[in-house]
């Protein structure tokens, strides 16, 4: 028939494919890096020359050198003091994960205080803690211990929970109890899960022990920190945020090549991106969720003040912080005063957390549509995803400066890429069946985004928001307490230096109870959802 | 009964894939030949090419070799024209879409989104009344399928491209759908193309059956299938019908015994 029958003509899949497609992914990041440092060197040498707020990368190397026994001394404290909160939280975890594996009715009570602990604002907790283990290297391993917790045991419970239902019953069938199936099957099929969880706690734990060093310890980066923020010592406050970074993404690829090497066969997990747990229906089960985590945590709490014999002065109980919040003489300044510095944290955090949110989605919907530039810079945004922010805030806190929008601008930070990571994942993730018929239709990239990758990427978003809550609270909590001279932040370091332990107490209780509200809404949010979109229907 | 959309003239066509180092040819020399409103079935052994040819002719991936024609448009254009309607053995419906809103989908893509009438007449023509505002999750299998060919069919296409559509079900609902499908052929009379690896299938619903060879894939075999329509299930029962599965029994059973020859073949 015509000539215009040349179906030879490149098909809409094939088409499109630039030259920079054909380039080595490793070439691309690489040429993103030098492209980044150059802009870097040429910024701080132009417009920001002679200012604190952003040092060359070349005079970043030459204070390393210079100071070279001053930084490896407290990095090698900080890396130490992480490693021991790394072995004990996740002992801890795994053992608590064990124990509500075995016996389930302590499941829902374990994973209530698991989630506690990690909405805990670290930074707040650590005067405190201090009171007990002495002003020595205890909180910075206990706060490291305790950053690693909730996610290891997520990790190894989802692990213990993936064991094969048919080895099981081969276990049960010759007459053995839970505790052998456990140690058969369950411990052995959690490796993968495990291993997981264990990678992102290396950066985790690093972040601890760095924010228990933030208010006061003998050496170890943190304190060295903050030492250099007051001094504006910019050179110092890169050099540290990098050597942070270097050891905690260290940690973060070794353990990820060791499950690798141990495991070939297991996918990739991803942690942050696990769904919600189902919840039973009824009202009487709705009630008894509520209130048996509610009791536990209070007899925790209770039981922490008593184990440990701390001085009424500095110890508060549940009682305490209600009388000061409630039925105390200045109950209604306390609350104006506290309340109304959340209200400035929340707010700040949420403009932050939103802001990062949209910069993700957008950047992932980019990817997505333009290969060669996820290819390109993909992998830089994985590796900074294991980064903890938090470590590098006082980077921000010079770059930025002191004010609301520092607090703004690091939740923005930290939850741009661990969001981007993840729904990126999943758009990549969309049915190829989906996005067949919607070529079959020349669709165009508009709808491409409004029908598949956008709605395939929600259940991600959301997962990964429910874990920002906590995450972005403490990111804001430690800039404020460090930088900004705001929000909740500021109330508690005031409180801690005017020994106020009722108004820390308080602050602490308040802002962890918002965080663990925050995540059971976006919990709420994400089965509701999942509901509606049916995991598994479209396969 | 109007006969309406586009003849489809296969010629030559070959497709071989890069996987891993290697490479795999699933295409060779495929020649096949589908009149305007004609319905023609695809078969052959698993992995033979069926697929990849069905994409071909949607526009969905290029030939290496030789050309396919639509009445003086490559698929491409057919594709970029809207012309033409599919559906997957997985029905590829969005999740979080109703029954009405996922058929709607391909009336949004090609720019008739308030078509309304459309989508009500063609929820009555594969019989999912009532179950408009229901989601895929909370459908049967078949009834998911017959939401994938609705909305293949909601943009009356000329052009109908149906890949196993019912091999993930059980015999008695795909019977259903096969009689289904030959009711909506015949009221609307789309050029279809068919793959199935049921040889029964095959017969019952298509104009001419063509057997492909085992990989890399082209046709051996051409079966012309002229019983009246419509044609009801009684047919099934008959000698003639039976006699018909025969025949492309065995020239698929010819096909495959070709490649254990070729295989072992040393040149
Ligand atoms: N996109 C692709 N990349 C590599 N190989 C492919 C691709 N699509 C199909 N193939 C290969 O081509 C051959 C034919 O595949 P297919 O058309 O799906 O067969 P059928 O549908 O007949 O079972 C198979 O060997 C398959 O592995
Ligand atoms: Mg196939």
């Amino acid at each position: 028939m015509s000539d215009t029958a040349q179906a030879t003509a490149k098909a809409p899949v094939r088409s499109g494919a630039s030259g920079l497609d054909r380039v080595p992914p490793r070439v691309l990041s690489a040429a993103v890096g030098i492209a980044v440092l150059a802009l870097w060197e040429l910024l701080a040498r132009t417009v920001y020359a002679g200012s604190y707020r952003l040092s060359p990368p070349t005079l970043v190397v030459v204070d390393f050198f210079e100071y070279r026994d001053l930084y490896l001394r407290n990095l090698w404290h900080s890396t130490k003091t992480a490693a021991w909160g790394f072995l004990w939280g996740n002992l801890a975890a795994i053992a608590l994960a064990g124990v509500a594996s075995i016996i389930p009715v302590l499941r829902r009570s374990i994973g209530a205080v698991a989630l506690t602990i990690f909405c805990l604002p670290f930074i707040a907790v650590a005067p405190i803690l201090r009171l007990i283990t002495g002003p020595g290297n205890g909180t910075p391993i206990t706060l490291s211990a305790l950053a690693v917790f909730f996610t290891t045991y997520v990790a190894a419970l989802l692990g213990f929970d993936t064991a094969p239902g048919s080895a099981l019953d081969v276990v049960r069938s010759f007459g053995r109890g839970r505790l052998a199936a456990f140690r058969r099957v369950r411990l052995r099929a959690s490796v993968p899960a495990m291993i997981a969880g264990l990678q992102i706690a290396a950066p985790a734990a690093f972040l601890g022990a760095v924010v228990g060093e933030f208010t006061g310890a003998r050496s170890g980066l943190g304190i060295l920190t903050v030492r250099a923020l007051g001094a504006l010592h910019t050179e110092r406050i890169w050099v540290i945020a990098l050597m942070s970074t270097i050891v905690a993404t260290g940690g973060y690829m070794v353990i990820g090549a060791l499950g690798r090497w141990l495991c070939p066969w297991a996918p990739a997990l991803d942690v942050g991106a696990v769904p919600a747990a189902r919840q039973e229906p009824g009202l009487l089960n709705r009630l008894a969720a509520l209130l048996a985590p509610i009791i536990v945590v209070f007899v925790f709490w209770y039981a922490f003040l008593w184990v440990f014999q701390i001085k009424p002065f500095f110890a508060k109980t549940p009682l305490d912080v209600w009388a000061e919040l409630f039925t105390n003489a200045d109950a209604a300044e306390t609350r104006s005063s506290v309340f109304g510095a959340l209200g400035t944290t929340m707010w700040t955090t949420s403009l932050g957390y939103v802001a990062g949110l949209i910069g993700a989605v957008v950047t992932a919907v980019v990817f997505v549509l333009i290969p060669w530039l996820e290819r390109a810079l993909m992998p830089i945004a994985v590796a900074l995803r294991s980064i903890p922010i938090i470590v590098t805030t006082p980077v921000i806190i010079l770059f930025v400066g002191r004010g609301l929008l520092t607090t703004t601008a690091i939740v923005a930070v930290m939850s741009f890429f661990p969001t981007l990571v993840n729904c990126y994942a999943a758009m990549n993730r969309t049915p190829e069946g989906i996005l067949d018929v919607l070529r079959s239709y020349d669709a165009g990239s508009a709808a491409h985004v409004r029908n598949a990758y956008l709605p395939t990427a929600v259940p991600a978003l959301l997962a990964s928001a429910r874990i920002a809550v906590p995450t972005s609270l403490l990111g804001a909590t430690v800039a404020e307490w460090l930088a900004t001279g705001d929000g909740i932040g500021a109330v508690m370091v005031i409180a801690f230096t005017r020994n106020d332990y009722n108004v820390l107490w308080v602050s602490v209780a308040v802002l962890t109870l918002v965080a663990v509200i925050g995540y059971w809404l976006v919990a709420a949010l994400e089965l509701r959802t999942l509901e509606r979109m049916a995991p598994g229907t479209s396969r | 009964m109007a006969r309406r959309g586009a003849p489809v003239d296969v010629v030559g066509v070959g497709r071989t894939f890069a996987l891993g180092g290697g490479e795999v040819e699933a295409l060779r020399g495929l020649d096949m030949h589908v009149p305007a409103g004609g319905f023609t079935a695809l078969i052959g052994p698993s992995g033979c090419g069926k697929s990849t040819a069905l994409r071909l002719v949607a526009g969905l991936d290029a030939p290496d070799e030789g050309t396919i024609d639509m009445d003086g448009a490559s698929p491409d254009q057919m594709r970029r024209g809207q012309r033409i309607g599919v559906a997957f053995q997985d029905p590829s419906l969005l999740p979080w879409r109703t029954v009405s809103t996922n058929i709607r989908l391909a009336l949004e893509l090609v720019g008739r989104r308030h078509d309304t009438k459309a989508v009500s007449d063609l929820i009555e023509l594969v019989g999912l009344q009532g179950f408009e505002k229901a989601r895929p999750a909370q459908l049967s299998g078949g009834m998911r399928q017959r939401v994938a060919i609705a909305r293949s069919l909601v943009t009356e296409p000329d052009l109908l491209l149906l890949d196993e559509p019912f091999g993930a079900l059980d015999a008695l609902t795909r019977q259903q759908l096969n009689d289904e499908l030959q009711r909506i052929w015949t009221a609307r009379g789309t050029t279809t193309i068919l793959v199935t690896h049921s040889i029964p299938e095959a017969v019952y619903v298509a104009d001419e059956v063509l057997v492909m060879s085992p990989r890399p894939g082209r046709v051996v075999a051409h079966h012309g299938i002229d019983f009246e329509r419509p044609r009801t299930r009684e047919l099934l029962l008959t000698d003639r019908f039976h006699a018909e599965v025969e025949a492309v029994s065995a020239s698929l059973h010819r096909s495959e015994g070709q490649v254990v020859q070729l295989d072992t073949d040393p040149s």
